[in-house]
């Protein structure tokens, strides 16, 4: 009998987009204030976790990084039908770049999950947008990996992949295990079920797992181990100006065309001005 | 006491705030205008559980404990307050009846379709001559020898024109004793039960409320509720909880229509500046922040008795007439706020200033919520 299939979806917690609180004093981001959710594109990796249970039968493992809170995105997990939830946290993580994030990330997969199958990233953060986890778990774990798939099918132990890259449809196959990164442009995460956000409350036990538990060396962790340091954050401001034009409407039209003809073409898709002069 | 919600309740609200705003939002606008029911956004909402809220597990619910229903019912009608009350509607007095006074045999029955959305239910009390006295029911009902016989006509009834159960109350009398109340589940297919016209009001225009006809319409013993006369009860009971979907429902009209105004007080420019600048926008912003937060935790505390098995009726009366208020005083600022735009209806603010009226009307207008509240405070000091 084939064993069950095994998979693990590393999901984020950042913060949401809609109620981003940002300093404008210092530029930077009031993460306290934030309420957080799953990171969009961990959301899809998900959910392409659950369409390959539902198909083929799986556990899926769910993992997060994270303090204390993010244990609210390893409970919507379990609501959406993941089984299993891992929580690594501890304070020595804290500060920790794609590098460190990536090596306990892979620790923990080996530690919690180490017969897994599938490891299934989302392509990128909503909150960094760094897209490296994925690829440097990969590294890490030495694993076979595709990045920015939007479908995939499984066919024993290989796996079909699609993915759009630069304007052209990619099918790869790639045997298992290994780790595939997901984009968010196919399969729309499903909507959180009530009774299952109940269950998740009351059925659902969650898994904690520290620095000690991952038998790491706290220099390779948290600000410490992390290469990467962050200079600047800043939010980008995009200025308007309004612009009054005055006459008659064929003026105006005529105005219109004569300042904007690029913007008001690229809207439209035409190139006004070689329209007009074929008039 | 701890005023911070939890992590489920947080969840909750998230869940219910991402369907609504995804499904409900884009239509809200559309189906308002149109007196229009969304079967489509129906169909998603049932397999998501938002038909068996607080329907046991085994007959297919999702059991949430009653703040969960209260902040999921909110969420609903902060988007789409008609759809918000039909499903508070089908919930509370639809099924609630059904789980507390079925038999054993009647919920296995009606409460795995109830649960499933496959059947949407509908509490029918209101006549031309009977509403806020709950005794004055005209419907009649005539024992035969296979069951009984109902004649009658229900006006006002929510989800009237969509529901496949109603909840009908009507009077008997047995021999030369006293006329007494009884509780029919009446099934939609069942001979002489008809749906009347769509009603044309004011506001939750996409919900089909309508009238109901009951004409030698027979319904078998094994569909009469409770024990013979305890209509009076059932109905009593079923309101207790009603309340507190009717409060949510407000609550979450008057939370739509702040933050609506919020927003718009930000963007409009009058003598150069933000309306939100000037202090007499910033009072009506302020009462109507303090108002919703009181509102919010007068149900929430509602809820929490119910869900420890204490009285709460008192409490779901002060909740419902409290946020059925502040959420006509709130729409009224809000369109105040939003001036000649407002009494527009591009904005969205209108369809919640119509929306909030009922909510002082049905299900207990708040001269009977008065009275409940001043029964229960005069019983208090002897």
């Amino acid at each position: 009998m084939m064993k069950m299939l095994k998979l693990v979806t590393c999901i984020k917690q950042v913060p949401m987009v809609s109620e981003l609180p940002w300093d404008p004093r210092t530029g930077t981001l009031k993460r306290n204030l934030a309420d957080g959710m799953i990171n969009p594109a961990c959301r899809y990796a998900l959910e392409a976790a659950l369409i390959l249970k539902n198909t083929y039968g799986a556990e899926i493992t769910a993992i997060t990084m994270g303090s204390d809170i993010a244990e609210e995105v390893l409970r919507e997990a379990f609501a959406m039908g993941a089984d299993r939830g891992i929580l690594v946290s501890d304070p020595k993580m804290a500060g920790a770049d794609t590098l460190a994030t990536s090596l306990v990330l892979s620790r923990a997969v080996q530690t919690a999950c180490a017969d897994f199958d599938l490891i299934l990233c989302g392509c990128h953060t909503s909150d960094s947008e760094t897209a490296q986890v994925g690829p440097q778990m990969i590294e890490e774990l030495d694993i076979p990996g595709v990045t920015y798939v939007d479908r995939l099918e499984l066919d024993g132990r290989l796996l079909r992949l699609q993915r759009l890259s630069d304007n052209f449809i990619e099918t790869l196959e790639m045997e298992l295990p290994g780790l595939v990164t997901i984009t968010t442009q196919r399969q729309a995460p499903r909507y959180v079920p009530l009774a299952g956000l109940q269950d998740a409350f009351t059925d659902k036990d969650i898994s904690r797992l520290s620095l000690e538990d991952l038998d790491l060396d706290p220099e390779l962790t948290g600000a410490k181990g992390s290469p990467t340091k962050i200079i600047n954050v800043f939010s980008p401001t995009a200025e308007k100006d309004n612009i009054i034009m005055k006459g008659s409407a064929r003026k105006i039209v005529q105005q219109l065309f004569d300042q904007f003809d690029d913007k008001i073409g690229g809207a439209i898709g035409k190139d006004i001005k070689d329209y007009q002069e074929s008039q | 006491m701890d005023f911070n919600p939890c992590m489920k309740h947080k969840l909750v609200r998230k869940t219910v705030r991402d369907f609504s705003e995804a499904e409900l939002g884009p239509i809200a606008h559309e189906i308002d205008r149109d007196a229009r029911f969304p079967w489509q956004v129906i169909e998603k909402m049932r397999v998501l559980n938002y038909f068996g809220l607080q329907i046991p597990r085994k007959y297919g619910g999702a059991e949430v404990d009653s703040i969960s229903y209260a902040i999921t019912i909110e969420e609903l009608s902060k988007v789409c307050a008609s759809i918000g009350l039909c499903v508070t509607v089908h919930n509370s007095v639809g099924a609630q009846p059904i789980k507390s006074f079925g038999t054993e045999k009647q919920k296995e029955c009606f409460l795995p379709p109830m649960a499933s959305g496959e059947r949407i239910g509908a509490f029918c009390l209101t006549e031309a001559n009977a509403g806020s006295d709950a005794s004055g029911v005209e419907t009649n009902a005539v024992e035969v020898e296979d069951g009984y016989i109902i004649n009658g006509t229900k006006i006002f009834v929510t989800n009237g024109g969509i529901c496949g159960y109603a909840l009908i109350f009507a009077t008997m009398t047995t021999g030369a004793g006293k006329p007494f109340t009884n509780v029919f589940i009446v099934e939609k297919e069942m001979a002489g039960f008809s749906v009347g016209e769509i009603e044309d009001l004011c506001g939750m225009r996409a919900n089909p409320v309508s009238s109901l006809f009951l004409e030698d319409c027979k319904v078998p013993f094994d569909n009469c509720l409770g024990q013979p006369g305890s209509g009076i009860k059932i109905a009593l009971t079923a309101l207790d909880s009603g309340r507190i979907g009717i409060a949510a429902q407000a609550l979450g009209i008057a939370q739509g229509a702040f933050e609506a105004a919020i927003k718009y007080s930000k963007e409009r420019q009058q003598f150069k500046k933000p309306i939100s600048s000037f202090q007499t926008i910033q009072n009506y912003l302020a009462d109507m922040a303090t108002e919703i937060d009181a509102g919010r935790l007068l149900l929430y505390r509602a809820c929490a008795l119910k869900d420890e098995n204490k009285p709460f009726g008192t409490e779901a009366a002060m909740a419902k007439l409290y946020c059925s208020s502040v959420a006509n005083r709130t729409t009224n600022l809000a369109m105040q706020i939003h001036g000649g735009y407002g009494y527009s209806k591009e904005y969205d603010v209108e369809r919640y200033f119509r929306d909030a009226k009922v909510t002082e009307i049905y299900e207990g207008t708040s001269e009977v919520q008065r009275l409940v509240i001043s029964r229960a405070v005069l019983s208090q000091h002897t």
